[in-house]
């Protein structure tokens, strides 16, 4: 009986603080944010800088799980803003507003044993449509032996920007391993001489692959900023019909303020 | 009768309300008698099997329009499933029935084999290690045993497939796979490392724990007085072990065996983490080299494509027929443990 009591009381006052906690945080507004992976490290630190400016008045809740898992939440309004690290596609579900916060290169990478300094559009295309599959066909490769592809599972952005922008939408050929995220990815491809792998260039630049140049141009930051490096690719974030209210204000100091600016060319590409 | 004394005694100890209150609170502070106890408890147990249910039957829903465009060859080998996924993902939001064409059979495959491989190595490795616990350990080995056992068997999945890719898909990768046996594969399929072997070794290493946990508990309550009787009849203590105590746990390997199957055909994410993520069948024919090729199961093929969940509408069938048929499949496998058990009741230890 005492034990029943103790239980009720501990359940009441789980309930109590439960219904305490959101009353309080609703004096504030909350952001919720789902999404891209690849993302995250940018919204992350905007979404902490813009806390901070507004003295906690607006607080955030970010998720990941893939491109894909942000369009479905934000349009099932699970979600106040989705982040998407693709173009919108037809097959999105209609009345979704696609802001474009950043830009991104896409780097091909290789393992460190195997540092090619560069690839060409045509040798790219042959390499990751599996029509090339030695890398003694592949002048200035360190290594020898077959060519193992490393490639995304089917729903993840950064493997639709990467078909549109090195092959011409062409698709990876089959042969290659679908990784779900990546850092799984980035994981296959260090632990494999053999391996050729796409990572967006936050990933690439982490010191654990070699990122390939593309037709000549070293895939790094400041090329890709100057323009000179070509396949890049942009981040959205993407609210159910127009901004509005705290998401909007976030969304338009993203793209308008120096210091959000500041954080964006930290490690990537201002709109 | 034993339980309603004991609350009875705990609230006459804490001095219950007055009578005359007799508001919601002061009746559930009054000591419950039998009937409200039953009645309380049979319908909490009753709102789990309603959820067991209305899981079921919101998996199976959902699963229904794959089943409904494909027929039962859904189960079926046919074509590249890597393609037909990628055709479902890029169909349109109301997709034409083309769109929902799949042939599962390669990831049903990867399934039994893993889980087959897993639950053969690990079903010898169990008794014998559980005989030994139990039978020939010395008591303080004994005990230590026992507690290791139980820390593994609860080690959480992503640990043994953080093992698999940050250590035993490269060992195999720069040990086991030769440049010239790639070579040979290199227009069918890549070898990475990550493959059958690391899966079945690692899904091994995760099930037997479990089922030597389980073995060990049963061995302890075979009446010491059944090998005392083996031993007066002067068999020596091997035999007596395979002749009395190991018949008497036949039941108890059975349920440790389905609950290990279970578990292991269940097992995504290490699955997913180990084996190479990509829709392929390791084919027997390539001799040594098929325990080094890739492939997928029905739960990581739906870690794999998690994404797709909510999407587009003929993935999304897809995934949930894996689950689907998941589900079916621990079904059976309980089913069939129990009709497994019927002959052998004869010789339990505990009713």
């Amino acid at each position: 009986m005492r034990r029943i009591r103790r239980i009720a009381a501990s359940l009441a006052a789980v309930t109590l603080i439960g219904s305490a906690v959101p009353a309080i945080a609703s004096a504030a507004s909350v952001i919720t944010i789902s999404g891209a992976t690849a993302s995250f490290p940018l919204v992350q630190a905007l979404a902490h800088k813009y806390s901070k400016l507004l003295h906690n008045r607006v607080t955030f809740h970010i998720s990941q799980g893939g491109a894909q898992i942000g369009v479905n939440d934000v349009a099932a309004g699970r979600v106040t803003i989705g982040d998407v690290s693709r173009d919108p596609l037809p097959t999105d579900p209609v009345g979704l507003d696609f802001y474009p916060i950043a830009k991104y290169a896409i780097c091909i990478v290789t393992n460190k044993a195997n540092p090619i300094s560069s690839l060409s559009e045509a040798q790219v295309q042959a390499i990751f449509t599996g029509k090339d599959r030695e890398w003694s066909q592949i002048p200035g490769a360190g290594v020898s032996g077959p060519i193992d592809l490393i490639s995304r599972t089917s729903t993840a952005g950064v493997l639709t920007n990467f078909k549109s922008l090195f092959l011409a939408n062409k698709s990876v050929s089959k042969l290659g391993a679908e990784k779900p995220s990546e850092g799984l990815l980035e994981q296959a491809v260090e632990g494999d001489h053999n391996a050729i792998g796409f990572l967006s260039n936050y990933r690439a630049d982490q010191g654990t692959v070699n990122p390939v140049g593309f037709d000549g141009v070293g895939c790094t930051l400041a090329n890709a900023t100057s323009g000179q490096y070509v396949p890049v690719a942009k981040f959205y974030e993407v609210t159910k019909g127009r901004a509005t209210g705290a998401a909007a204000k976030f969304i338009s100091w993203i793209t308008s303020s120096k210091a959000a600016k500041k954080i964006v060319s930290t490690e990537w590409i201002p709109v | 009768m034993s339980k309603s004394a004991l609350i009875g005694s705990g609230g006459e100890r804490e001095g219950g309300p007055p009578p005359s209150r007799s508001t919601l609170l002061a009746r559930l502070r009054k000591p419950w008698p039998d009937h409200r106890a039953e009645r309380t408890l049979g319908a909490v147990s009753l709102l789990v099997c309603l959820c067991v249910l209305f899981m079921i039957a919101f998996v199976a829903a959902r699963a229904w329009p794959t089943f409904e465009h494909n027929g039962l060859v859904w189960l079926g080998p046919g074509g590249s499933l890597g393609t037909q996924f990628e055709n479902m993902l890029n169909a349109p939001s109301h997709p034409p029935a083309s769109a929902y064409h799949v042939r599962a059979w390669t990831i049903i495959y990867g399934t039994l084999l893993v889980t087959g491989l897993a639950v053969l190595l690990a079903l010898p490795l169990a008794v014998l290690c559980a005989i030994f616990i139990v039978e020939l350990a010395p008591p303080a080995l004994r005990r230590t045993m026992i507690r290791v056992v139980r820390l593994l068997a609860s080690v959480p999945s992503v640990i043994w497939g953080l093992l698999g890719i940050l250590v035993l898909v490269p060992f195999v990768l720069n040990h086991f796979i030769t440049n010239a046996e790639r070579t040979s594969l290199q227009s069918t399929v890549e070898l990475t490392g990550a493959g059958l072997a690391v899966a079945v070794v690692l899904l091994t290493l995760m099930i037997a724990p479990i089922m030597i946990a389980l073995i060990c508990d049963a061995l302890g309550a075979v009446p010491a007085a059944w090998r005392e009787g083996a031993a007066a009849l002067g068999v020596n203590r091997l035999r007596a072990i395979r002749a009395v105590t190991l018949r008497a746990v036949r039941p108890a390997i059975v349920a440790a065996t389905v609950l290990a199957t279970a578990r292991a055909l269940g097992e995504a994410i290490m699955i997913s983490m180990v084996s190479g993520s990509i829709f392929f069948a390791p084919r027997p024919g390539d001799g040594v080299v098929f325990f080094f090729e890739p492939l997928r199961t029905l739960a990581s093929t739906i870690v794999d494509n998690r994404e797709g969940l909510g999407g587009a509408p003929a993935l999304n069938s897809t995934l949930y027929a894996c689950a689907l048929l998941l589900l079916f499949s621990v079904f059976v496998l309980s089913v069939a443990g129990y009709l497994v058990k019927l002959p052998l009741r004869k010789y339990q230890v505990r009713g």
